[in-house]
C-alpha cells in the first residue's frame, strides 16, 4: 500500500524526519519514522491516539530530543534543543488546546514574548501594521485590537495561527486542528490553509478526522504503533482504506440498527431554566428519555449543555423546571441519591469531573459508587470487591493497563474513557447522561464504546448523549435535539438530518424549527 | 497485582535516604564553617550514651518529642488529605489543652474516668474550635487558611489570657509564671516505663516515658483506618485528588469539609496531653507552643500518611534531642537549628522528586503495556 | 502524556512555599548566631563527668536567649568572669525553638557532672523544681524566679527601682513632656519595668504623657525577639510626639533602637539590662542611648558560683537591688550626667525606705 511521493519540485524538502527513534525506559515511543514534507504543501500525519504523533511532534518542535534519526529542515540538518530553536528555525506549533490569554486583546497576545519596543516601550503601531499586513496576506480574518474572551473558537485558532506567523514561521505544525471547530468554521480553516499554502508556506496537519484529511492534505502520512506505515496521496486512497491502515484492522460505524425505543419515559425533564447570576444560560428546555432510546443533543459548545448536564446531575440549581427519573421527582435531590437511584454519568471533561488520575484504577473504579455495593460494605470501602470488579471492566472493555493497581494518570486517553464507561455501567443504571463519551478517543476505542452504548440501549438504558461528533450524534441518536443559546431549537430526526443542515440549525444559520 | 504500589514504596525510602545523606553533606559545610568538625557533629547526633542508662534516657527524650509531633502531623494530614489547610491546629491544640487541663483540674473522679474525661474534653474542644473555620468556609466562603490564622492569633492570646486570670491556679510566692490548678493525681497518665523495665533495661529519669504513647498509637492506627479503608477516608481522598470529580460523584463537599475540619481539630486536641498529662500536670505561661506550625512540617514529610507521619516525627524527635549532645561537642546552637532545617529542606525536596518520579515511571510502564498487543481473551 | 503539569496541584505548591519557609529559618538562625560562639573551657569534655573536684559551672538559656546583647549575655558574662577569676570549668546550653526541652538541658548538664547549675529565665521554674527534685546533690540557681527547692537559689532582681530611675532621667530630659514604654511580653516581670518606670517619671512630672505598648500577650514569648515589632510600635510613639522610649523587650529593643536613630536628633532611646550604648555594635545606634536600665545578671551569676564555691546552699532567694547594686542605670556617652544628682537623690530615697516602688502599674 505504500506509494512513494510523487514531489516533481526539485528544491529540498522543507522537512525530512530520517529514522528518528525515541525510546522511554521500557517504551519505544517512535520508532524509524521517516517523513518528507514537500515545501509548499498540506501534509496531514495521520494515526491512532497512542500511536506517537504527540511524541513525534515534540521533536520536531524541538520539546524532546531524539535518541536516532535525523532531522532536515529545507535541506538542512537540525538539532533543536528547546522549542526557540525550532522557531528559529521557522518551525511554528499551533496547539490543540489554544495558549491565548482571554483578558488580553488579539495584538497583545499575538506580541506577547516578541513585543516590539521602541525605547522600551512596546510599539504598538509597528504591530498593528505588521499584524494587519500578515492577515491580509494570508486572509486571516481577525480585529487585532478585541479582547479574546470576545472572540468565537474559529476566529481563536486564526489568532494562534497569526501568533506563530508573526513570529517568522514558514512550516505550521497543526495538532487536531479541527476538533473543536464546527464544520462551517472547518471550511474556513481550510480556506486559510490553502492561502497559506499558496503562500508558499508548509503545513502539517495532525489529525485522525480522516474526510477532512482527505479533503485538505496533498500527501498523508500514516502512523501506527510508533512506526510510520504508510505514505500515500488523497487521491489514491478512499477513507476506509485510510482508517484500515490507521488501526489495521477492520472498521467501526457509529449507526444502530433497528429502533429499541419503548414508550416508557424514565427521564424526564420538563421546563427547565437555569440562570447564572442574571445571564439566563438554558431556557424552557424538556424533553422526556424513554427506556431504549437514545437523545442527542447537537449544539456548539458554550450553547447550554454543560448547564443541561449539571442540572441533571444536580450539580447545578434550577431557576425553574422538574426533573423526574422513572416518575419520581429528583428535582430536590442531592447527587449522590440521583447517581444511588441509577443515574450513571460519563463528564465531558473525564479529567476534571471523571477521574482521580493520582488514584489506581480500583480506586477509580469506586468513585461515585462509594455508597453502593460492590465497592461498599458498612462504613467500608470493599477493596476485595472493588478490585475485582475493576478486573472485570478490565477484561470486560479493553482497558489496556498493566494492573489495576496502576494509577489512572498512567493510561492513555482512550484507555481512562473505557475505565470510565465500564464503571458507568456497572450496577444497572436505569439512565445515563453521556457527555462526548469518545471525546480524544482513538478509533478502536471509539468503536468499542459506541458498541457498549448500542448494547445498553438494546437492553433498556435510557441515553442521553451530548456530543460534538457529528457522526456520533446522528449515528447513536434515535431523537435528535439541537440546543442553541440555551434553548432547544430543533427536533430532528437523525436518520434523515445531514451535518451541513445541523451544522446550520447550530450555529444559528437556520432559526426555524422545522420538526 | 500489587507490584505498582511495593515499588512507589521502596522509592519513597530510597529517595527519604537519600536526602538525609545529602542534608549530612549539606550541613557538613555549616559545620566547617562554624569552625567544627561534621565527624564529631555526626559522633555527637548518634551518641547515645555509654551506659545502658544514658541510652534509655535519649530514646526516652526522643519519643516524648515525637509522641505530641506525631499527632500534630495526624491533625495536619487530616486537612491536607483534601486539600484542606487547617493552619489552626496551633489554635485549637492550645485551647484543647488549656481548658482540659482546666477541667482535669477541677474534677476529682477514680483515675480511668478521669484521664477520659480529660481527653474527651480535650478532643470536643479541639473539634469545636475548628468548626468554626469549617462554618466560616462552608457558608461564607471565607478561606480557611485566612480564617485558621486569625483564629490562631485569637486562640493564643485567649489562652494567654485565660492562664493569667480565670483558669489560672494557685501561684507560688516569687514564681512568675502561672499555671491552671494541678491535676491531681487521678487524672495524670501513667508513665509506660515498663517498655523498658520488661526488657531488662532501667527505667529513663524525670517523668520517664509519657504513657500518652500508647494513645497516640492507638490514634494513628485509627486515623489510618479511617483513612485508607473507610467510605469516609476515600471521600477525604478523592476531594483531596479532584473536588470538582468529588462533587460530580456525589460526595457533599459541605459535609465533607466540615467532618474533616473537626476531625481535624479533634486530634489537634490531643496535642498538649502528652506533656500536661505526662510532665507538667497543668497548662502553663511556659507550655510548649509551636506544635501545630511543626505539625505542618511533620506531616509534609510523612506525606500526610500515618505510617509516614510516625517516622517524620521520630526524625524530628531525633533531631531534637541532638541539640544537646552538638552542643556539648561545641557546635554553635544555631548550626544545629541549620542542620535540621537542611534535613527537612532535602527530605521534602526528595519526597516531591521521587514522587513524580514514580509517576514517570508508571506512566511509562502503561504505555508499554498499551503499546504491546492486546491481552488474549480481552473483546471490544 | 500530559501527566506532570497535571501534578501541579495545590500540594505541590504548598511544599514549595514550606521549603521557603525552612530556608528562611535556617537563614535567620544563621543571622542571629554570627556574633555568639559557642566557647568553653576544654572543649571535647563533652559527656564524661570528671569527679576531680574541679569547679564545673552549666548554664543553661531559654529560647532565643543567647546572643541578646543584653540580659542572657550578661548573665553569660558572669559565667565568662566565674571562668577567668574562679578557674571554673563552664558549659552553656540553648534550648530547642520551642523551649521543650528545657528539663532535659538541666539534666544533660547534671549527668555530665556540672555543679553548680544556673537556669537563665523565669520560665525555667517547673523545670528547676523538678529537675532539683531528681538530683539533690547538686545546687541550682534560677534567674528572675524565686527559690523553689532546699537546692535552688533564686536570683531575684528589683527591676521597678532601676526603671524607677530611667523615668525619673527620661522625664527630666524630655522636652515634649511624652514618653513610651515599649515591653517584650506582656508578663508580670515585664510589667515591673513598666511600674517603675511610671512610677518615676510621674513622681517628677506629674502631668507627663506616657504611652505603653506591649509587643505580645502573656505566654507568647516571641515578643521577645521580634525587632520589627519593637521598631513599629516605636516608631509610632516617636511619630505621636514622645522623644524618649524606654524598653523591656530583649531582642526587640533592636526595632527600638532603629526606630529611635530613624526618628532623627533629640529622639532617644533607654536600653535594659546590659549597658547597651556598649554592647550594641551599631554606632548610629548606640548613639541614640541615653542610658540603660542595668540589670547585673553578670554579678548575680558571679557571685553566686563564688558563694557556692565558698559552701553556700540554696533554699532562699536573693534580691538584687539599687542598694546591692544589683540594678541602677548607664551612664556611658555622658548623656544624663547633667541630671546625676537628682538620679542620686531619688536613689537615695529608694534605698532609705522613703520611696516604695510599685512592682505593678
Amino acid at each position: 500500500m505504500s506509494t512513494s511521493s510523487d514531489t516533481l519540485s526539485t528544491a529540498p524538502p522543507a522537512v525530512a524526519l530520517e529514522g528518528i527513534t525515541k525510546r522511554f525506559p521500557g517504551v519505544v515511543a517512535n520508532h524509524d519514522i521517516r517523513i518528507t514534507v514537500a515545501p509548499g504543501t498540506v501534509h496531514a500525519i495521520v494515526g491512532e491516539n497512542g500511536a506517537g504523533k504527540s511524541t513525534l511532534m515534540k521533536i520536531l518542535y524541538g520539546m524532546q530530543r531524539p535518541d536516532e534519526g535525523t532531522i532536515r529542515v529545507n535541506g538542512r540538518q537540525v538539532s533543536f534543543k528547546t522549542p526557540s530553536d525550532a522557531i528559529a528555525a521557522g518551525i511554528g506549533m499551533v496547539h490543540q488546546h489554544f495558549m491565548l490569554a482571554d483578558n488580553l486583546t488579539v495584538l497583545e497576545n499575538i506580541v506577547l514574548g516578541a513585543e516590539p519596543k521602541k525605547a522600551g516601550r512596546l510599539d504598538t503601531g509597528a504591530a498593528r501594521a505588521r499584524i494587519r499586513q500578515l492577515a491580509e496576506a494570508h486572509g486571516l480574518r481577525v480585529d487585532p485590537d478585541r479582547l479574546v474572551e470576545d472572540l468565537g473558537v474559529g476566529e481563536r485558532q486564526r489568532v494562534e495561527i497569526l501568533k506563530v506567523l508573526y513570529r517568522g514561521a514558514r512550516i505550521l505544525i497543526l495538532d487536531e486542528p479541527t476538533a473543536v471547530l464546527v464544520p462551517q468554521e472547518v471550511e474556513e480553516l481550510f480556506d486559510n490553509l490553502r492561502e497559506l499554502k499558496a503562500e508558499g508556506l508548509t503545513v502539517i496537519f495532525i489529525s485522525h478526522k480522516l474526510d477532512e484529511v482527505l479533503d485538505i492534505a496533498d500527501a498523508i502520512t500514516v502512523i501506527r504503533r510508533g512506526t510510520t506505515v504508510a505514505s500515500v496521496l488523497p487521491r489514491d486512497v478512499t477513507s476506509r482504506e485510510l482508517a484500515e491502515l490507521m488501526v489495521g484492522s477492520e472498521l467501526p460505524t457509529p449507526e444502530t440498527r433497528e429502533s429499541t425505543v419503548t414508550d416508557r419515559v424514565v427521564l424526564d425533564v420538563r421546563g427547565l431554566r437555569v440562570t447564572e447570576g442574571d445571564r439566563v444560560v438554558l431556557d424552557d428546555v424538556s424533553f422526556p428519555v424513554h427506556a431504549g432510546e437514545v437523545v442527542g443533543v447537537a449544539g456548539v459548545e458554550g450553547n447550554g449543555q454543560t448547564e443541561l448536564i449539571e442540572a441533571i446531575m444536580g450539580l447545578h440549581p434550577l431557576a425553574a423546571g422538574a426533573i423526574e427519573l422513572g416518575g419520581e421527582d429528583i428535582t430536590a435531590w442531592s447527587t449522590r441519591r440521583r447517581r444511588e437511584s441509577g443515574i450513571a454519568y460519563i463528564p465531558e471533561d473525564r479529567h476534571r469531573e471523571g477521574l482521580l488520575l493520582e488514584a489506581s484504577l480500583w480506586e477509580n473504579r469506586v468513585l461515585g459508587h462509594q455508597t453502593r455495593p460492590p465497592a461498599r460494605a458498612g462504613i467500608w470501602i470493599n477493596r476485595a470487591a472493588a478490585r475485582k470488579d475493576t478486573e472485570r471492566i478490565v477484561r470486560a472493555y479493553d482497558v489496556r493497563t498493566p494492573g489495576v493497581d496502576t494509577l489512572a494518570l498512567a493510561l492513555s486517553g482512550g484507555n481512562q474513557q473505557k475505565l470510565i464507561v465500564g464503571r458507568e455501567m456497572s450496577g444497572d443504571p436505569k439512565a445515563l447522561i453521556a457527555a462526548h463519551p469518545t471525546r480524544g478517543v482513538d478509533v478502536g476505542a471509539q468503536a468499542a464504546i459506541w458498541d457498549h452504548l448500542r448494547d445498553a440501549r438494546a437492553s433498556g438504558l435510557a441515553v442521553l448523549l451530548i456530543s460534538a461528533d457529528l457522526d456520533e450524534l446522528i449515528g447513536l441518536s434515535d431523537t435528535l435535539y439541537v440546543i442553541y443559546r440555551g434553548r432547544f431549537v430543533a427536533r430532528l430526526d437523525p436518520g434523515r438530518v445531514t451535518p451541513e443542515k445541523l451544522g446550520g440549525y447550530m450555529t444559528g444559520a437556520i432559526a426555524e424549527d422545522q420538526a | 497485582m500489587k507490584i505498582a504500589g511495593l515499588q512507589r514504596a521502596g522509592l519513597t525510602a530510597l529517595g527519604a535516604v537519600a536526602a538525609v545523606l545529602f542534608a549530612f553533606a549539606v550541613s557538613s559545610i555549616a559545620i566547617v564553617a562554624a569552625g567544627a568538625s561534621p565527624i564529631t557533629a555526626l559522633q555527637a547526633m548518634f551518641d547515645f550514651g555509654d551506659v545502658t542508662n544514658a541510652v534509655v534516657n535519649n530514646i526516652t527524650t526522643i519519643l516524648n518529642r515525637a509522641t505530641p509531633l506525631f499527632i500534630a502531623g495526624l491533625a495536619v494530614a487530616i486537612g491536607f488529605r483534601m486539600n484542606l489547610f487547617n493552619i489552626g491546629v496551633e489554635g485549637q491544640y492550645r485551647i484543647a489543652a488549656l481548658v482540659a487541663a482546666f477541667v482535669g483540674g477541677q474534677l476529682a473522679l477514680p483515675a480511668p474516668l478521669h484521664l477520659t474525661v480529660i481527653i474527651v474534653v480535650a478532643m470536643v474542644a479541639g473539634g469545636l474550635y475548628a468548626l468554626i473555620p469549617a462554618l466560616l468556609k462552608v457558608y461564607r466562603g471565607v478561606n480557611e487558611v485566612i480564617a485558621t490564622i486569625m483564629l490562631n492569633f485569637i486562640a493564643i492570646s485567649m489562652a494567654a489570657y485565660l492562664v493569667r486570670g480565670p483558669f489560672a491556679g494557685e501561684r507560688e510566692e516569687g514564681v512568675l509564671t502561672t499555671s491552671t490548678p494541678p491535676i491531681p493525681e487521678s487524672g495524670m497518665f501513667p508513665n509506660v516505663n515498663w517498655l523498658f523495665t520488661m526488657f531488662g533495661l532501667p527505667a529513663p529519669r524525670g517523668a520517664g516515658l509519657w504513657g500518652f504513647l500508647i494513645v497516640a498509637a492507638v490514634v494513628g492506627v485509627v486515623i489510618w483506618v479511617v483513612l485508607e479503608r473507610t467510605r469516609f477516608g476515600f471521600e477525604v481522598k478523592a476531594s483531596g485528588l479532584n473536588g470538582t470529580a468529588a462533587l460530580a460523584s456525589g460526595v457533599n463537599p459541605r459535609t465533607m469539609i466540615i467532618s474533616a475540619m473537626v476531625l481535624s481539630g479533634a486530634v489537634a486536641g490531643l496535642i498538649g496531653l502528652p506533656e500536661i498529662l505526662g510532665r507538667t500536670g497543668s497548662y502553663g505561661t511556659s507550655f510548649t507552643p509551636g506544635l501545630g506550625f511543626l505539625g505542618i512540617a511533620v506531616a509534609l514529610l510523612g506525606r500526610n500518611k500515618p505510617g509516614g507521619i510516625a517516622l517524620a516525627a521520630l526524625l524530628f524527635g531525633f533531631l531534637d534531642r541532638a541539640t544537646t549532645p552538638l552542643q556539648f561537642a561545641d557546635i554553635p546552637p544555631s548550626v544545629v537549628s541549620i542542620i535540621q532545617g537542611a534535613i527537612v529542606l532535602m527530605v521534602v525536596i526528595a519526597n516531591e522528586v521521587t514522587r513524580r518520579f514514580a509517576l514517570r515511571q508508571e506512566e511509562r510502564r502503561a504505555a508499554g503495556h498499551a503499546s504491546a498487543p492486546a491481552p488474549a481473551g480481552a473483546s471490544a | 502524556m500530559g501527566g506532570v503539569t497535571l501534578l501541579r496541584n495545590k500540594f505541590g505548591k504548598l511544599a514549595i512555599s514550606t521549603l521557603a519557609g525552612a530556608m528562611l529559618m535556617a537563614a535567620a538562625a544563621c543571622g542571629g548566631s554570627s556574633d555568639s560562639g559557642s566557647s568553653t573551657a576544654s572543649p571535647g569534655a563533652s559527656g564524661e563527668a570528671s569527679q576531680s573536684g574541679s569547679l564545673k559551672v552549666g548554664l543553661a538559656f531559654d529560647v532565643g536567649g543567647r546572643g541578646d546583647k543584653s540580659f542572657n549575655d550578661s548573665a553569660y558574662a558572669g559565667l565568662e568572669r566565674a571562668q577567668k577569676e574562679l578557674g571554673a570549668e563552664i558549659r552553656d546550653l540553648s534550648p530547642a525553638g520551642d523551649g521543650s526541652n528545657r528539663g532535659e538541658l538541666l539534666r544533660q548538664l547534671a549527668d555530665a557532672g556540672y555543679n553548680p547549675i544556673v537556669a537563665v529565665g523565669f520560665a525555667y521554674a517547673a523545670d528547676v523544681e523538678k529537675v532539683a527534685k531528681e538530683y539533690t546533690d547538686v545546687q541550682f540557681a534560677i534567674v528572675d524566679s524565686a527559690s523553689n527547692g532546699p537546692n535552688v537559689t533564686g536570683l531575684l532582681f528589683a527591676e521597678q527601682q532601676g526603671s524607677y530611675l530611667a523615668g525619673v532621667a527620661a522625664a527630666l530630659k524630655s522636652k515634649t513632656g511624652h514618653l513610651g514604654f515599649v515591653g517584650g511580653v506582656e508578663s508580670d516581670l515585664i510589667k515591673k519595668f513598666e511600674a517603675g518606670f511610671l512610677a518615676g517619671a510621674k513622681a517628677t512630672k506629674p502631668d507627663i504623657k506616657i504611652d505603653s505598648k506591649y509587643l505580645t500577650p502573656d505566654g507568647d514569648f516571641s515578643g521577645f525577639k521580634a525587632p520589627d515589632k519593637g521598631k513599629i510600635a516605636a516608631e509610632k510613639m516617636f511619630q505621636d510626639g514622645a522623644d524618649i522610649v524606654y524598653h523591656a523587650a530583649g531582642d526587640s529593643g533592636q526595632g527600638v533602637f532603629q526606630a529611635a536613630a530613624a526618628a532623627g536628633e533629640g529622639k532617644w532611646a533607654i536600653g535594659v539590662d546590659a549597658d547597651q550604648a556598649l554592647t550594641v555594635k551599631d554606632q548610629a545606634l548606640s548613639k541614640v542611648i541615653m542610658t540603660s536600665m542595668l540589670k547585673r545578671v553578670d554579678n548575680a551569676v558571679f557571685e553566686y558560683i563564688k558563694a557556692f564555691q565558698g559552701g553556700a546552699k540554696g533554699g532562699s532567694d536573693v534580691v538584687y537591688d539599687l542598694k546591692t547594686e544589683g540594678v541602677g542605670l548607664a551612664t556611658t556617652g555622658d548623656h544624663i550626667s547633667d541630671i546625676q544628682d537628682k538620679l542620686d537623690e531619688a536613689k537615695q530615697k529608694i534605698i532609705s525606705g522613703e520611696i516604695t516602688v510599685p512592682d505593678k502599674p
